[in-house]
């Protein structure tokens, strides 16, 4: 067993401030949309929604620069390797006890499960909820410039609805797969320390 | 209490500090001395500020004048007018030439948009039918009776009705001045109109005080500023004429025609331009936030401003049902209140409803409302309500914003084989044949078409109709803005207006539905796979 940090301190950062601000914008697009949540009325609710809109972009764009000079995007990058491994565990493995199938390393800290899971996330869901963000808080702007018709406004609202959907959704297993670590909480203790005891030997098998 | 508080003296402070405070404070003591009416502060204003502002512009005391010194005989209307003409020869020609005069108004190329002529509305309906002399009441000249006036004498024209400051002026039957009135001593007072001049017949519309428009009544004359931000007293004490500002007796701002010219800034030094917008004063960007301030593209700031209309004590005039007129207790007309005290049934209208405090109703509009004529043939349509002026306009066009207005609903006589309106003679004495009279309807209706110079088949009936009045006075101050889930929700004040996606309101169908479902079946399967483990490792 080992102890290593896992997770930088900007990469902890950045995620805790990733997490607090999508969560907030969760709950402020939900009372602007009118479902039910009625916390800071519609104005402010607006107002956070946008200035929080703001913010995540800007520190999107420092992780953007932060995975690039690091070289960590080459986290993300996808592989089949110990793919149905992992699809196996999840599905029969966990509840029989059954070792993790991939080792977690300092330059592979991802299983491909998760390598695919927060590729799409990055890649897919967060540009479409900023670009739809945009094309929606500019889009008295745009249609009055470009003249487009007053109905697009449906298809962006409905694509940036789903998209929020889809982050709750995403969240929520998120949350849980947290949970299937060594112990419950030992995932959520790394990303806020840095550190994990990797316990290679004991859960590493070649299958 | 004034709007200036003169700050306490500070003579009783000793040494340095006195003698630096009088060295500043006297040249400015001295210059505030010799200009008695201070101007008016930026900001809300003052009325008393203002008006003493007005009143040191004035280059003309009239008592002065040999002209006004009378005496006039009683009602001597044109005599005073004439005296007026030796001085300002060209004010009545000017008069002339506007609608106040003429009562009538050409509209994209046609002619009768207008009281004295063919213009129909759904409360008194006409005044052509033979009830022209009462109505004249507000005829800005002497002696409208019917059709015969000539509307080209000069000395016709009542300079004072507008133009009095007295308050003690007043017209009767065919504009003629009560024979009460002290004419010399009203002209040699005379002077810029003030709300009182205006409000005369402005806040009278429809036959008594706040009945037609909603939101012009004789409250406005003492409203509390949460009335009226800009008329109030407390507020900006502001007059009618500051906005609707004349050019050579030019009024600006009729509701009839759409100001062809929207311009809030003089094209030429001096050339008077109308600030019937509010941006004209206020921007186009007034407020902080710019959300708030994009929505000036799409939505009045009348909408927001006016959360409601008829906010003074008065109530306004929202249903008329001339259908149900005529109802005799012994062979006599008689009334019913409602539970308010409102007129709830008078036998010469039919049934009423006044309401105060009434939320307007909200359409896309340009700023051209297309009037009917008498002369129009009308369809009834699918529901049964003809709408006597809609609204132009909608989300494409750039003209277009959200407006809020008081919809007025009524039943009125139409010619059932000429499909056309019909203006009745109703103001009369038993056996004039005027419905008031007679309460005969064949009788009355042949009779005002008659007098109107209009065909009539001799056949009617009654059709709702609607009339749509747009709200821009009684703005509320900016604490009573409308928040923004008024109109952003379900279910909210413009949850009848098409043609745009708004936040809020629109869902869009099912989606909802698919993204809750997509929760909660993640939720579900979290659910399963956790049960499953936490059962597994208790085993």
């Amino acid at each position: 067993m080992r102890r290593v940090v896992l997770y930088e301190m900007f990469e902890r950062l950045w995620h805790w401030a990733q997490a607090i601000m999508i969560i907030l914008m969760m709950l402020t697009g939900f009372e602007i949309r009118g479902l039910g949540v009625h916390l800071l009325g519609f104005q402010r609710a607006v107002s956070l929604h946008n200035i929080l809109a703001v913010a995540l972009v800007t520190l999107i764009i420092f992780a953007i620069f932060w995975h690039v000079t690091t070289g960590e995007w080459r986290q993300y990058i996808p592989t089949r390797k110990f793919l149905r491994e992992m699809v196996a565990f999840y599905l029969t493995g966990i509840f029989k006890g059954a070792p993790h199938p991939v080792k977690k390393h300092r330059m592979a800290k991802l299983n491909p499960l998760q390598r695919v899971a927060y590729l799409g996330f990055k890649v897919l869901i967060i540009p479409v909820q900023v670009t739809t963000g945009a094309l929606y808080y500019f889009y008295p702007n745009l249609q009055h410039a470009l003249g487009w018709s007053p109905s697009s406004l449906w298809g962006i609202a409905i694509i940036h609805v789903l998209g929020a959907f889809g982050l709750v959704a995403f969240l929520i297993g998120h949350v849980y797969l947290t949970t299937t670590g060594h112990t419950p909480l030992t995932n959520i203790k790394a990303m806020i320390t840095g550190w994990e005891d990797l316990q290679d030997d004991a859960y590493f098998e070649e299958s | 209490m004034p709007y200036r508080v003169r700050k306490p003296s500070t003579a009783w402070q000793p040494g340095i500090w006195r003698a630096l405070i009088c060295l500043v404070a006297f040249p400015i003591a001295v210059g505030q001395a010799q200009q008695p009416n201070p101007p008016a502060p930026a900001g809300h204003g003052s009325y008393t500020a203002v008006h003493a502002a007005k009143g040191r512009r004035l280059t003309a005391d009239h008592s002065k004048f040999k002209v006004l010194q009378g005496p006039f005989k009683d009602s001597d209307g044109p005599a005073v007018t004439r005296a007026c003409l030796t001085c300002h020869t060209k004010a009545a020609e000017q008069v002339m030439a506007t609608s106040h005069w003429t009562w009538n108004v050409a509209k994209e190329g046609k002619d009768g948009y207008g009281k004295s002529t063919h213009l129909v509305n759904n409360y008194c309906i006409s005044i052509i039918g033979g009830n022209t002399e009462s109505c004249a009441r507000c005829h800005a000249g002497y002696g409208f009776k019917d059709k015969s006036f000539d509307f080209s004498k000069q000395e016709n024209v009542d300079c004072l009705v507008c133009h009095d400051t007295t308050g003690d002026y007043e017209k009767e039957k065919g504009g003629w001045p009560n024979p009460g009135v002290p004419l010399a001593e009203v002209a040699q007072k005379v002077g810029a109109p003030s709300n009182r001049n205006c409000g005369v017949c402005h806040f009278f519309g429809g036959g008594g005080d706040a009945t037609k428009h909603g939101d012009l009544d004789d409250t406005i004359l003492k409203a509390p500023r949460a009335e009226d931000v800009h008329m109030s007293k407390q507020g900006a004490g502001m007059d009618c004429v500051d906005c609707h500002a004349s050019d050579a007796h030019k009024v600006g701002g009729p509701n009839y025609v759409l100001p062809a010219d929207r311009r809030e800034h003089p094209k030429y030094p001096g050339e008077t331009v109308s600030r019937m917008s509010c941006a004209a004063c206020h921007t186009d960007s007034p407020h902080k936030s710019y959300v708030l301030n994009r929505h000036y593209q799409k939505v009045a700031c009348q909408t927001c401003h006016i959360p409601a209309f008829a906010r003074g004590t008065l109530p306004t005039n929202t249903y008329w049902d001339w259908a149900t007129a005529g109802r005799l207790k012994n062979g006599r007309g008689y009334k019913e209140e409602d539970a308010n005290g409102y007129e709830a049934y008078n036998s010469i209208h039919g049934e009423m409803i006044w309401q105060r405090n009434v939320k307007p109703t909200y359409v896309w509009y340009n700023g051209n409302l297309k009037f009917t004529r008498l002369t129009d043939t009308v369809t009834i349509p699918a529901d049964g309500k003809i709408v006597l002026n809609p609204a132009e306009g909608s989300y494409s066009d750039p003209n277009a914003k959200i407006w809020p207005f008081k919809f007025h609903d009524a039943t009125q006589p139409y010619d059932t084989a000429l499909n056309r309106f019909v203006a009745p003679y109703t103001a009369g004495p038993k056996g004039s044949g005027a419905y008031w009279g007679d309460w005969n309807w064949d009788v009355a209706i042949k009779m005002g078409m008659e007098t109107a110079g209009l065909p009539y088949s001799g056949k009617h009936s009654f059709v709702k109709t609607t009339m749509l009045w747009p709200i821009t006075h009684m703005v509320a101050p900016k604490e009573q803005a409308l928040s923004c889930v008024e109109c952003h929700s379900q279910n909210g004040r413009l949850a009848n207006v098409p043609g745009f996606y708004l936040l809020g309101r629109d869902r869009g169908t099912g989606i909802d539905k698919i993204g809750i479902g997509m929760v909660l079946l993640t939720l579900l399967g979290v659910g399963i796979h956790g049960y499953i483990r936490y059962t597994n490792v208790r085993h």
